[in-house]
Formats: C-alpha cells, sequence, structure tokens
C-alpha cells in the first residue's frame, strides 16, 4: 500500500486552516521535525493561496487536491488544481531587498522545500511538487 | 483572528491575536488603513497573541508601514512570538519595521 494521504479543499481562502492543520498533521505522522513543519505549514497555505489568486483568479468555486506522500527519505507534497497555467518565467519572488507588499510566498516555499517544480506533463491545471528531505541523524 | 483596538497612554493600540492568513488579512487591512485615513501618529501592534501569520499578512503591515510613513507616522510592534519573528528576520523585514521586546520599550523609544 502506497503511504500517502489525499485531501480536496474548496479554493477558498477560509478552507486554508484546514490545509494548515492537515499538514501539521502529515508533516508529524510523517517523522518531520517540529519547526521544519512549521516551516512546510507556512509553505503549503503559501502554495495554496497562491492557486487561489494566481491559478483560480480569486474564483472560490473550484477545487485544490492536496497530496501528501511519505518518502523513504523525506516527504512529498504535490498540489493540483484546474487552473489557468502558471508561467514559470514569471514565478519569482521579489528581492528581499526591495520592500514591498507582496512577493513573498515563493521565498517561503523555497525556504524550506528541497524541490520546487512544476510537472511539465500535466496538460491542464498545475501540478506543483514539493520535496523536503529528511535530515539525515 | 481577532483585532481589537485601544488606547494605552494616548497611543492607538492594535492587539492581534489567532492566524492571520489570506482569508483574515483583508479585515486587518480594512481596520489598519482607517487609523491612516485618519492619520493615527503612532499605531503600535500587540502581537503576543498571533500564532501565524503568512505574506498576505505580512503584506498588509507592509502596505500600512507605507501609509504612515506618508505623514510621518510611526507603525510599532511588539511582543512577536519566537516564530513569527523569524519570518520577519528571513524577509529582512526586522530592518523595515520597529520591533520591540514589550510594550514600554516602545512607547519610550
Amino acid at each position: 500500500m502506497k503511504d500517502a494521504v489525499v485531501i480536496t479543499v474548496p479554493s477558498h481562502p477560509k478552507y486554508l486552516s484546514m490545509v494548515r492543520a492537515a499538514t501539521v498533521n502529515m508533516g508529524k505522522l510523517y517523522g518531520m521535525e517540529d519547526p521544519v513543519t512549521e516551516d512546510i505549514k507556512l509553505a503549503v497555505d503559501e502554495a495554496c493561496s497562491n492557486v487561489i489568486k494566481h491559478a483560480y483568479r480569486g474564483d472560490t468555486s473550484k477545487k485544490i487536491v492536496i497530496k501528501y506522500k511519505n518518502m523513504q527519505n523525506g516527504l512529498a507534497v504535490i498540489i493540483e488544481d484546474s487552473g489557468i497555467k502558471a508561467n514559470l518565467k514569471s514565478i519569482k519572488g521579489r528581492d528581499l531587498d526591495d520592500v514591498r507588499p507582496g512577493g513573498l510566498g515563493i521565498h517561503f516555499i523555497k525556504r524550506v522545500f528541497d524541490v520546487f517544480k512544476f510537472d511539465e506533463k500535466k496538460k491542464e491545471g498545475n501540478r506543483l511538487i514539493l520535496i523536503k528531505y529528511r535530515e539525515k541523524g | 483572528m481577532n483585532i481589537e483596538v485601544s488606547d494605552y497612554n494616548g497611543k492607538k493600540i492594535i492587539i492581534l491575536s489567532g492566524e492571520v492568513d489570506m482569508y483574515s488579512s483583508p479585515l486587518l487591512r480594512e481596520k489598519l488603513l482607517d487609523l491612516i485615513k485618519r492619520k493615527v501618529p503612532i499605531l503600535i501592534v500587540d502581537f503576543k497573541g498571533v500564532s501565524y501569520i503568512d505574506s498576505s499578512g505580512i503584506a498588509t503591515f507592509v502596505e500600512g508601514l507605507k501609509g504612515m510613513k506618508s505623514y510621518g507616522g510611526r507603525l510599532q510592534f511588539f511582543g512577536l512570538p519566537r516564530g513569527i519573528m523569524e519570518i520577519f528576520s528571513f524577509s529582512k523585514l526586522d530592518r523595515v519595521f520597529e520591533i520591540y521586546g514589550n510594550i514600554d520599550d516602545a512607547i519610550n523609544s
């Protein structure tokens, strides 16, 4: 049996608290350290917020599918939507020295995850693959 | 998220608690911009009860800071829990916002 959990939430910001709670639980269940789990929680929240804002342009009637997969060497979080394709060239955070509202979410995602990539094989919508490798103890 | 606005020694204080995210930050923005519209000279935000903040919450405060600076106002924070302080530090915003350990340090600054 594959060690994975899939949750589906509506694309409404009110469900982000549910995503955060699920992410913390999955992080703990899959053996991530507490401080890392907190960073993963923020990152997954930011990734789902980006889906609502950019892929669905604020449409709250769509779905976000989040898969948590226990890997031998870490945790994978795969986030899928059926919205507008992400423009990979435009995905970059703002320069942290350029203080202005916005542009931080992507930094929060890349801060914790070792792998951040979009599955280019997905024809419609987006599949964001995030992997955090476990610290070798 | 819960927001209370009160007065302390003649200064406006926002007592913020709970989780500040994409869902709750529009309410924070509304309260903040309302105070800025009234050109409050010093606004102090009590972060002690804040358990979580995401980029939308931070963006709201950056917008608030810019608004206050436009008329010479000051936006001050105190009581940031460690995890939230780390987020501000990572974002290099600890150099931009006035951050204090407690309310007296903020008031006496």
